[in-house]
């Protein structure tokens, strides 16, 4: 499942491209069913989703609550498209794309000036504000009894002459998800070796040393909540396409808590991490859904392994599973210098 | 009907108040946003529930014994999460606020059930339900004016403690300097963990109330209501407690206003609207001083 690249590997080539092939061929094994397929579309999508969130946590120490938004709103741009317009999915991922970015730069621009406390409170109350203008504008997205028929993706290859090819099951998707994966992958990876991402790793590391090194705060940390809206929005394009049903109670708060606990699990800022974190957690989290019911529980409680995962995380390995060793001493920075402020002012712990 | 909507607003706009309070407060020690302050609140609807059904005690003597627990429940939060994060950088503190946010909620399900539960009307006092005062076509019951009397002690007891006791001093004097008021002798982890007692024992009291007026439990209850007290402590100003009175007062009947005229469907969004626009307008609040980002601070 998945590229399971870890960085002590990555040297040879030979995993990378190994773990590749395997998630090309995995369609093929003779143990892999529908649903086994079904689950590892889930991770990918989710895959898609951390590394678009892991822009603000992991490359600008910002908390983003309120990524299901952007998610909801890229879901709802592909499907309203997709049933008034019959537009091809091919011009939507480009839509959702820019879609997501724009209401990122609208939330962000003003709210980003501010501390990252009142940031991440106004981005949970815009995701909360999402989801209810979703079910509450009934012309539009018919609310609560969601929005159903959303054709599925399909390939027209007539302008070349060539047949038009309906996605039918989940072997093209599965196949579909995998390149959306690879290319945000290495969309990642260039930012991440980019000005750009030099420029926000600063501002992660030390706000006022940016400014003085001319780096534009706002400029900079808009720019990261836009692209990272903007993916937010493709994986939701993707997920109203494959789904074809949507329902404002698909976008609550559960899903950015979901998509942050495999960033903090993964180890923020870490390409390869936030994707293991994705899959440990989907996984965990179809195990519980199966498990739960048979204990004689709500499947909601699976939250409750999330949050504790979260709050030990931070307790004992606040820089994830693979940690990047710039978020681990910022992470710990303050422990030690401020020990031995302590034990000057003779403060116990 | 104007009246009736403002009373209703005042009552719940009290509840509120006592709810942002305790973000405040806590805010005011430690800088961290406590997420988790609704789910103190939604436990201490949930402990009176479980005091009054399962114990058999009356409704006044689960009311206190709850708050116990709530401030109970708030040190430990204190102890257990937050303090071995206090000297890391905040995005970890914010996390595993969220985290214990979460935890709590499932806790409670996973204990009490995910259903609404009914509270124990019996054991409410018989004349909650009778009219107490009518003027110009608004009645208000006898509950209206306990939660009323119950708002107003609670403000009035905590602006006592803060401004005249020594716990008070210590408080006001660990939100200004953590480290010149350890150097006065002050226990600063023991302050604030008393901290979250006051704020856990008054958030549990507006779970009890609400759970009671509203007749209905749940265990997210917790997380609409945190997010609305919590702009109502933005509103207000962040670190103000009288602030956060006036800022919980304001919201409540603003919502009730907004959703009687306006729109009952938006009702929550109110709040939520009202908390983005005041902290990209005004994110200094009513009585706050805008609060500078401090890399490392807590």
């Amino acid at each position: 499942m998945g590229k399971l690249n870890l960085p002590k590997l990555s040297r040879g080539n030979k995993v990378r491209t190994g773990v590749l092939v395997l998630a090309l061929m995995l369609p093929f094994l003779p143990f892999v069913t529908d649903y086994i397929l079904h689950i590892v579309i889930i991770v990918y999508l989710y895959m898609l989703l951390a590394l678009g969130l892991n822009i603000v946590p992991g490359f600008n120490g910002l908390l983003d609550l309120g990524y299901v938004g952007f998610y909801g709103i890229g879901a709802y741009t592909s499907g309203l498209l997709t049933v008034h317009f019959g537009l091809s999915y091919w011009l939507i991922i480009p839509l959702a794309f820019i879609n997501g970015a724009i209401w990122g730069i609208l939330l962000g621009a003003p709210t980003l000036r501010l501390t990252g406390d009142y940031f991440a409170i106004v981005t949970f109350g815009f995701s909360e504000l999402v989801v209810l203008f979703l079910t509450n504008e009934i012309w539009l997205t018919r609310g609560p009894l969601g929005l159903p028929g959303i054709e599925p993706v399909s390939l027209d290859l007539s302008l070349f002459g060539g047949p038009k090819w309906e996605f039918v099951g989940e072997l093209p998707y599965y196949y579909l998800a995998i390149v959306m994966v690879a290319v945000t992958v290495f969309v990642m990876h260039r930012i991440q070796d980019s000005r750009l991402g030099r420029a926000w790793f600063a501002i992660r590391d030390d706000e006022v040393a940016a400014v003085s090194c001319g780096i534009s705060l706002l400029t900079y940390k808009v720019i990261a909540f836009a692209i990272s809206a903007a993916f937010g929005a493709v994986g939701g394009s993707f997920f109203a396409r494959w789904v074809t049903f949507l329902s404002p109670d698909m976008f609550k708060f559960w899903e950015s808590f979901l998509i942050l606990c495999m960033i903090v699990l993964g180890g923020m800022g870490n390409i390869w991490g936030v994707m293991i974190g994705a899959v440990v957690l989907v996984s965990l989290s179809e195990v519980l859904r199966e498990l739960l019911p048979l204990l004689g529980m709500p499947v909601e409680v699976r939250f409750l392994a999330f949050g504790l995962i979260m709050v030990l995380m931070m307790r004992y390995r606040p820089a994830g599973i693979l940690p990047i060793p710039a978020v681990a001493a910022q992470m710990k920075a303050g422990r030690v210098k401020r020990k031995r402020v302590r034990v000057a002012v003779g403060m116990k712990e | 009907m104007f009246l009736q909507q403002l009373v209703n607003g005042l009552t719940i706009g009290g509840i509120y108040a006592m709810i942002a309070v305790g973000y405040t407060m806590i805010y005011g020690v430690i800088q961290l946003i406590n997420f988790a302050h609704g789910e103190i609140y939604m436990l201490g609807a949930f402990f009176a529930f479980t005091f009054i059904s399962f114990l058999g005690l009356p409704f006044y003597a689960a009311f206190l014994l709850s708050m116990a627990c709530c401030a109970v429940c708030g040190m430990l939060l204190d102890i257990f999460a937050y303090r071995p994060l206090r000297q890391s950088p905040r995005l970890a503190a914010l996390i595993t606020a969220i985290g214990m946010s979460i935890f709590l909620q499932n806790l409670a399900m996973v204990i009490w059930g995910s259903r609404p539960k009914p509270f124990p009307q019996g054991a409410l006092p018989a004349y909650f339900e009778e009219t107490a005062v009518t003027f110009s076509g608004v009645s208000l019951s006898w509950f209206h004016l306990f939660i009323f009397a119950i708002t107003l002690m609670m403000m009035i007891g905590l602006n006592l403690i803060i401004q005249k006791t020594r716990w008070g001093k210590a408080m006001r004097a660990v939100a200004q300097n953590k480290t010149m008021a350890a150097l006065t002798g002050i226990n600063v982890n023991r302050v604030i963990s008393y901290t979250f007692a006051l704020a856990g024992s008054l958030g549990g009291a507006a779970g009890i109330m609400v759970g009671a007026y509203y007749n209905s439990l749940y265990p997210t209850m917790g997380y609409i209501a945190g997010v609305k007290a919590f702009a109502a402590a933005v509103l207000g100003g962040i670190g103000s407690v009288p602030g956060a009175m006036l800022g919980g007062v304001v919201l409540g009947v603003a919502e009730a206003l907004g959703a009687g005229y306006l729109s009952s469907l938006y009702r929550d969004g109110i709040s939520y609207a009202v908390m983005i626009i005041v902290i990209i307008l005004i994110p200094a609040g009513l009585f706050g001083k805008l609060i500078k980002e401090t890399k490392k601070s807590m």
